[in-house]
């Protein structure tokens, strides 16, 4: 597939999976088990991220020191939102 | 293999005590002849070339300077004028403690000083005063010829300095940030700091920061990717290793401070509520975000200090340091562990007992390889022969002063002790102990590196006598604090019963100040009546800076150096060879051979104004926007003044930034010895993506801002706080927006590999349109939720309104203005792309497309948890 073949498709994916967020919120998943309707929703959140770094910014083509790089920045972001949320609980 | 098994001896000097390598691996040490002489003859007169730069002489010279040296001096010196700002406020603070009650200053005036104090003394000194060395040194040590961005060095250089002069200003609004250096929560929002002088003070943080970050970027890449042959990250001296991590955990810890101050900024001078008294948790939301930073902050002062401590130990001992590898282990887990110790300041808050257990036992945990440490410079001076110079004299000094502090510290890990100690002169004493520990080492690294730096020596008597007069003057100081412990922090007043201890302490702190007086006369008549000295004034210096003349040559070396045999080498045939590693005997153990020439592409110059141009323009900016609170600016000319300075500084900003663009300036180019482990990724793309990598921290610590806040209030009825308006719909099509502009970009790298001009403009265009389109449709959004009329919401759904739109409008801002800077770089390249540039050459395409689709991986997150949950 040549690059823009493949650019393509990761676009309507990421288009598509973006329309499911909202669909599983206009379905009334949300009403109906809040906690499994936040986490699918999320989770095809982090697929996008991903499909995104991966592909568009090429982070699969570079060093994974790079791919290292970011994750510790995510890691630290994570870190502290849930250390901090769970010390108020 | 111990440390013992390479040992070598040096016994050509008589008198000169035993030294060694200590090991096979190098940090860039010289080698000489029997003779003491270069291996490769006597140096020859340099030929210096100017790279377009005026005179060391010439004023102009040091405001478009963009040599790391001229950066390493400008910092040093600033930071020490800052010592003095620092220095006298703390004075007044120890008059007015002389007694109990308010005699000397206001109530108002002493929480200035005690507030500006703390302030100065950690970010415009400390800091500053390790990166001028870091600056200076860290180049040379590497084998580079300076920094991976030599103009944005001196943009730090320039963000520093005017973040200092906007902090000094603040004195003249109103009053400076008078609510403590930890600027709590709800102390720091306008009810309690009202006065303008705080915002100020807040935006000078910021720009500080900025200077920080800039920084982190640029020694980051410059340290990973630009290290000679040879010197792979095993074998680099301890100050750089110092420096290293030091830089990496600045990348981290600075943009959550930068976060935390966004918000405040936000909360002044746009009126939100993040922290204010009715957001749920907004105090202890502060709280974490500050020590997130605060605590990593602990060790990026004090790491450059024992860097140069480690290296003033190895060369006045006459030996390499003991366990070397394993004190780089130690430094290596403490940065890993600072970032899992926050809480440790938050044991009296409302924070649960279980996190409390955790955070006891992370902070105890981190005191064990700082104890590795302790006991590997001991064991240094126990297998050297000392020399008691000056720097050795404060290195040692630092070391005794840092374990006093550091076991003062292990009280305040404990959670029942915390209890007791919290808030009291404990406290006081046992940081200074540690920062001003710190000081101590950073001082011995001034005069350790004064030589260097200015090509003559320091008077060693007045060394002494301001050491004698240093140390007595500090324990003075801050011991009794020990002793007189149940003082309560930053207040005048305490139990008559403990003044004498606080009048000896005030003796203490007039003494140490003096000693610096002594120190300033010393290096300043030095500085130009000193006895001159070579490459190598000290005997057994064992980093690469000391086989060039002191000062270096603008371009550092003869060549291009090279550790590849083992040792220092110069791929030009240069005129001596310095040890690298593997080397025995004395000639390994003797370092100080001399190198001189020069090797320069010659003819481009490498001088700018534009860093500091928009130094200026930043100043303006932040200056202006101070007068902005809770969304107004002052009635009248004052606030015409303000909005006219702020309007002047945007358009200097912008200028200067379209002149740098313009400016013909290349860095240095590889490729370059040793990049692991970024070898494939060019110089600009690595700093693109650490930057990114701050930024991913910047941008969770604003979504975990909101997350906090709603857990805070009660996740699920947080829905309570949202008006009916709010729908998904406009944040469903601004995600669109945002996919299909990503789509473009890689769809302009394409037309640009097949060299289509027309393809890669309409590609960017339609990026710019995209873009475009989602900021009017984020304003449509906006306007309609600020003039919504329901029951729940009668006067619309603000920034003000509740934590909900707090957190709404704010992190959504934050992204749009990361959306109209792509724009604006996006319109630019438009332009270019137009004149034919990019074809055949998809690189600069594919930079601004990393920045690109990185926001469009933050918005991937803000849809879900702003519209959707």
């Amino acid at each position: 597939m040549s690059r823009a073949k493949l650019y393509t498709v990761i676009y309507v994916v990421l288009f598509v999976l973006a329309t499911v967020q909202v669909v599983v919120e206009q379905a009334g998943y949300l009403e109906e088990s809040y906690w499994m309707a936040f986490w699918a929703i999320m989770v095809l959140s982090a697929v996008k991220a991903v499909v995104v770094a991966g592909w568009y910014q090429h982070l699969r083509w570079e060093p994974r020191s790079v791919t290292t790089l970011m994750l510790l920045g995510l890691l630290g972001a994570v870190a502290l939102t849930v250390a901090a949320s769970y010390s108020i609980l | 293999m111990t440390d013992d098994e390479h040992e070598t001896t040096a016994d050509g000097t008589g008198e000169e005590p035993p030294v060694s390598d200590g090991g096979t691996a190098s940090d860039g040490g010289a080698i000489v002849d029997d003779d003491g002489l270069p291996a490769g003859g006597v140096p020859d007169t340099p030929h210096e070339d100017d790279h377009g730069l005026p005179p060391t002489h010439s004023i102009r010279r040091w405001f478009v300077t963009t040599n790391h040296k001229d950066i390493g001096l400008l910092y040093t010196v600033t930071a020490l004028f800052f010592l003095i700002f620092g220095g006298l406020l703390a004075l007044l603070m120890r008059l007015e403690l002389w007694a109990p009650g308010a005699n000397v200053m206001s109530a108002a005036s002493y929480n200035q000083a005690v507030s500006a104090h703390g302030l100065v003394m950690v970010f415009w000194f400390l800091s500053p005063l390790a990166f001028g060395f870091a600056n200076y040194v860290v180049p040379l040590q590497i084998g580079a010829k300076d920094l991976a961005f030599p103009r944005l060095n001196a943009l730090s250089y320039w963000f520093y300095l005017f973040s200092g002069i906007l902090m000094g200003i603040s004195f003249f609004q109103g009053s400076t940030f008078n609510g403590g250096w930890t600027m709590y929560a709800p102390l720091n929002t306008p009810v309690y700091t009202p006065e303008i002088g705080g915002t100020t003070t807040v935006l000078a943080l910021i720009l500080f920061v900025a200077s920080a970050t800039v920084g982190s970027v640029n020694f980051l890449t410059t340290m990973h990717r630009m290290r000679a042959e040879g010197m792979t990250l095993r074998r680099m001296p301890i100050f750089t290793w110092s420096i290293l991590l030091t830089v990496w955990m600045m990348l981290f810890a600075f943009a959550a401070l930068l976060a935390a101050l966004m918000l405040l900024s936000s909360d002044r001078l746009i009126g939100t509520g993040y922290f204010a008294e009715s957001s749920p948790g907004g105090a202890m939301l502060w709280a974490h975000l500050f020590w997130f930073f605060g605590h990593p902050e602990v060790y990026i002062v004090f790491f450059p200090a024992l860097g140069a401590m480690a290296e003033i130990f190895q060369t006045f001992c006459g030996r390499r340091i003991v366990g070397r590898k394993w004190f780089i282990g130690a430094m290596l887990l403490v940065a890993i562990q600072s970032f899992v110790v926050w809480m440790h300041h938050m044991f009296l808050t409302s924070i649960n007992l279980e996190i409390k257990t955790l955070f006891m036992a992370t902070t105890i945990g981190i005191s064990l390889p700082f104890d590795l440490m302790v006991f590997s410079l001991i064991y240094t001076m126990l297998k050297g022969k000392i020399r008691f110079k000056t720097p050795f004299l404060f290195g040692f000094g630092a070391l005794v002063l840092f374990i006093l502090g550091g076991i003062t510290g292990v009280f305040l890990g404990a959670v029942v002790l915390d209890y007791t100690l919290r808030g009291t002169y404990w406290v006081v004493a046992h940081f200074h102990y540690v920062m001003v520990g710190g000081v101590t080492g950073l001082v011995g690294g001034l005069y350790y590196w004064f030589p260097k730096m200015t090509g003559r020596m320091y008077d060693e008597t007045l060394g002494k006598v301001h050491f004698a007069m240093y140390f007595v003057g500090f324990n003075l100081l801050y011991f009794p604090m020990f002793l007189a412990w149940e003082t309560p922090r930053r207040v005048f007043e305490y139990a008559p019963a403990l003044t004498g201890w606080h009048q000896l302490s005030t003796v203490g702190a007039f003494l140490l100040g003096s000693s610096f007086l002594v120190m300033f006369y010393n290096l300043f008549k030095s500085a130009f009546v000193g006895e001159e000295v070579d490459g190598q004034p000290w005997d057994f210096a064992s980093t690469a800076e000391w086989t060039v003349p002191s000062p270096p040559p603008l371009e550092n070396f003869p060549g291009v150096p090279t550790y590849a045999s083992g040792r220092l080498e110069f791929d030009d045939g240069g005129s001596a060879q310095t040890d690298g590693g593997a080397v025995h005997g004395k000639a390994a153990a003797l370092p100080g051979s001399e190198v001189t020439g020069t090797e320069h592409e010659g003819g481009e110059s490498h001088a700018s104004i534009w860093p500091f141009v928009l130094g200026v323009g930043a100043f303006l900016v932040l200056l202006g926007l101070s007068g902005l609170q809770r969304g107004y600016f002052p009635e009248g000319t004052m606030g015409g003044m303000y909005i006219g300075t702020a309007v002047v500084g945007g358009v200097v900003a912008f200028g200067s930034l379209v002149a740098m663009t313009r400016e013909r300036f290349h860095g240095p180019e590889g490729p370059f010895g040793e990049s692991w482990p970024f070898t494939t990724v060019e110089n600009t793309k690595l700093g693109l993506w650490i930057f990114l990598a701050s930024d991913v921290i910047l941008f969770g610590a604003f979504i975990g801002a909101y997350v906090f806040s709603r857990v805070a209030y009660g996740w699920t009825d947080w829905h309570h706080l949202i008006p009916e308006a709010h729908v998904v719909l406009p944040g469903l099509i601004n995600t669109y927006l945002l996919l299909t502009s990503s789509f473009a970009v890689v769809i302009a790298m394409e037309f640009a590999e097949r060299e289509n001009r027309l393809g890669v403009v309409g590609s960017l265009v339609a990026t710019v349109g995209l873009g475009i389109g989602f900021l009017v449709n984020k304003g449509i959004e906006w306007q309609h939720l600020f003039h919504i009329h329901t029951e729940a919401f009668p006067a619309g759904w603000d920034p003000g309104t509740n934590i909900a739109s707090t957190t709404f409008y704010v992190t959504t801002g934050l992204h749009a203005l990361h959306v109209i800077v792509g724009l604006v770089i996006a319109g630019y390249m438009i332009l270019r792309a137009w004149n034919g540039a990019y074809m055949g050459d998809d690189e600069p395409i594919e930079y601004f497309g990393l920045y690109w689709h990185f926001v469009d991986i933050v918005w991937l997150f803000l849809f879900p948890l702003f519209y959707i949950v």
